[in-house]
Parts: structure tokens; sequence; C-alpha cells
């Protein structure tokens, strides 16, 4: 399944393959390249609504793709100010544009130190080659 | 030869079912349920859905309850299932165990190997799907209606429909393998708005392990001896019999109670917030 992804420098990442753009206390959440690809196809998104408390490390939503509901998890804490429901009329987006206009929510963060727990994109590339086993 | 646990054949009620799968999938997250696979009937017929379907739109609920057909909602993804003559399993485990990749689509072409190596010792050649469906195809209510990528075919029909849902590094797949089937009661439980779906439809996508076997060897619990036998050989472990433990058991009861019996999950997907179990 490894190809060469797409890690973007100026946004940090999950463990559990969210990416985090942030501004100022706003963070804007998505799925990263290698998610996206790991999941396949994606059919259907749940995601939060707006004023929803989300906390690092925990499900914020769900996202189904070949038969197969995988849990979308927050990498950072805070209130959901913002939902992208473009995604749900066309799911696609998430698959084929994961930074841009596949992004999920925008949290306002609570805690800024929570930030020291994700991954800078070199990190993250670390990361995803051990997890394929490419390490 | 690392050894995991078999849970073996018992017919439960739709929402014992998925209640102990899920009780599983949960305790090897947490690192306290080894690599478990289960087989198990449906006592009596049910339907479940995938998690995202529609009850109201995708389900005639009215035909389900005059016909005491229980209605539950899975934790996995995919399409409608009418479960009555069929030997259904559930394997769960971390991503990472054994030959399996981070990746869904791997998970289900080695899950589909070993089904696939069991089903050859009954001498039925069967294969795996290549090609993914389209979106207009997967666009319906039927999880038979439409073979999937890494599903089995039996001369070119699918025979066993699959789904899974993946959470903390660990995976819950669980598939039901047809011994009968009857398009007009499948077509009489799920909607089809589209009307694409027919009875016609059926017969030309789906088949059937009774109609390979001879008379008496559709025996579930016989089955599901020769699918433990292909899972042995493709992961190259030993399954040994085993049951649910008390941590397990207590989670299923706490499962069944909250969630699967509960209307609000199994008609809209949500679990009422004072019963979520975290």
């Amino acid at each position: 399944m490894f190809r060469m992804m797409v890690f973007p420098d100026d946004l940090l990442y999950s463990r559990e393959h969210t990416w985090a753009r942030v501004d100022g206390n706003l963070v804007t959440v998505g799925l990263t390249d290698y998610g996206q690809a790991k999941l396949g196809e994606i059919l259907n998104i749940d995601l939060p609504e707006v004023d929803t408390y989300v906390e690092q490390d925990e499900p914020f939503g769900t996202i189904e793709s070949a038969a197969t509901v995988t849990e979308l998890i927050s990498p950072v804490s805070g209130d959901v100010v913002r939902v992208n429901d473009d995604i749900a009329d066309d799911v696609g987006i998430i698959n084929s544009d994961p930074y841009d206009t596949g992004w999920m929510i925008v949290v306002e963060m609570t805690d800024a130190s929570e930030l020291d727990n994700l991954l800078d994109s070199s990190e993250y590339n670390d990361y995803v080659l051990g997890e394929e086993g490419l390490d | 030869m690392d050894r995991w646990r078999l849970i073996p054949y018992h017919k439960f009620s739709a929402f014992e079912n998925m209640a102990i799968d899920e009780a599983i999938f949960r305790g090897n997250q947490l690192g306290q349920s080894p690599p478990t696979l289960r087989f198990y009937g449906w006592d009596p017929p049910a339907l479940s859905v995938g998690y995202f379907q529609d009850v109201d739109q995708e389900v005639d609920v009215g035909y389900c309850r005059k016909n005491r057909v229980d209605i539950v909602r899975r934790p996995t993804g995919g399409k409608a299932v009418f479960h009555d003559r069929e030997l259904t399993y559930s394997f769960i485990s971390s991503e990472k165990q054994g030959p399996f990749t981070p990746g869904v689509l791997g998970t289900y072409l080695v899950i589909s190997r070993c089904i696939l190596k069991g089903i050859a010792g009954l001498g039925i050649a069967a294969e795996v799907a290549q090609d993914s469906p389209s979106v207009e195809r997967v666009n319906t209510a039927h999880c038979f209606s439409f073979p999937s990528r890494y599903e089995i075919l039996i001369a070119g029909k699918k025979v066993c429909g699959s789904a899974q849902t993946r959470a903390n590094g660990a995976f819950l797949q669980h598939g039901s393998l047809l011994l009968c089937f009857d398009p007009a009661k499948a077509l009489c439980a799920i909607r089809d708005r589209r009307g694409r779906v027919t009875e016609d439809t059926l017969r030309e996508a789906v088949t059937y392990l009774g109609a390979y076997l001879p008379e008496g060897q559709t025996d579930p619990e016989y089955l599901s001896g020769v699918l433990k036998a292909g899972f042995e050989d493709i992961l190259r472990v030993e399954f040994v019999e085993g049951r649910l433990t008390p941590e397990e058991e207590a989670l299923r009861d706490k499962l069944l109670t909250d969630k699967y019996l509960s209307g609000q999950w199994n008609r809209e997907g949500r679990v009422p917030a004072k019963d979520r179990i975290s």
C-alpha cells in the first residue's frame, strides 16, 4: 500500500493519522494523506455539531470506507467552532484533497501544551514508515 | 506456533451476537483479550444493518416486526444482511498481529484467503473479487447485491459478505457465509427505494454453500471446523477452544443492556449519553 505520501511541513500530526493546522488558539483538523490511503475510498462520515467539546486522543467522529467504520481521533481538546458540512455531500474530497477542502472541524483549543504531544512532519513520516514496517 | 482463541459455534440473538463481538473487540484494544476467532448463528433470524444505514429508509420495520425478525445495528460498516441459514464468523485482532497490515483492504484479503482455504477443503473452488464496486452499485441497501473488493465468490457470485470496524490499533471483522439463500425473504425485509434489486438480480449476484455440498454437509458446526483449519493454515497459528473471560462477559452484559437492546442505537445509531461506555 505504501507510496510516496505528502505531509506538509506547516502541520502537526497525531499518531492516529489526523493533522492539525494551528492558527492562534484555533486548530483545523483533518485526516492525513496516509490516513485516507489506509482507509481507501471513503463513503460516509459523521462529524460532531458546533459547540461539542472534543478531547485530545478521543474520538470526534466516525468514517466509513470499504464496509469499515473507523473512529476519527482529535489531536487537541476544545470546543468545535466550525464543521465542514460540504464534505458530507462529497466525502470523496477527503481522499482527493485531504489537507485543503477535505478539512473536517475547527477546534478552539483549551490547552496549547497538548501540541507538544503531536509530531512534526518529519517525525510523522518516520512514524508512518514504522507502522508500515519500513523503518 | 502462536496459540489464539477460538470461541466455538453457538446460536445467539442478534443483540447478544453484536454485544459479544464488541466486548472482545474492546478487550483486545485494551490488550486484555487475545486474537479471537468466533463462529455463530442467529436465533431468531435477524436483520443487521451497517453503522451508517438509515433503518427507517432501508428496512421494512413492519415486516420484521410482524415476522419476528430482530433488527440490530452493527458496529461495523456495510449494508443490510438478512441472517437466517448462514455461518457467521468474527475475527478480532490487533492491526499488527501476524500477517495483518494497517490497511483496511489488506485485512479483508488476509481473512478472505483463510475462508477460501477452508472452502477449498470442501472441494469447492472459490475466488476473491478483485474489482472495487462502483459508487452507483454500492448505493443500495443490500449487502449481497454486489461483491466488494476481496470478498469471496463462487462461480462469480457472492457467497460471503464481510464488514469491519477499527479503533485503537485493533480491528473487528465479521461476515456471513451463506448456507442457503432465499432472495424473496431478503427483499421483504430490506427496502430498495430505487427498485433496482429484485429477486432475479439477487439470484444472479448471490450463491450459497448448500448449492455445492451434499445434503447434511451444511451443518454449521461441521463447517466452522473446516473454516478454522483454513484460518490456521493461512495465519500459521493454532486456534485453541476457549470462552469469554469474566471481564468480557461483564462488558457483553453492559453492551447488551445499554446499547444493543436500545431502540435508540438500533434505529438511530446513537447510544443515550447516560449509557455511553468509554
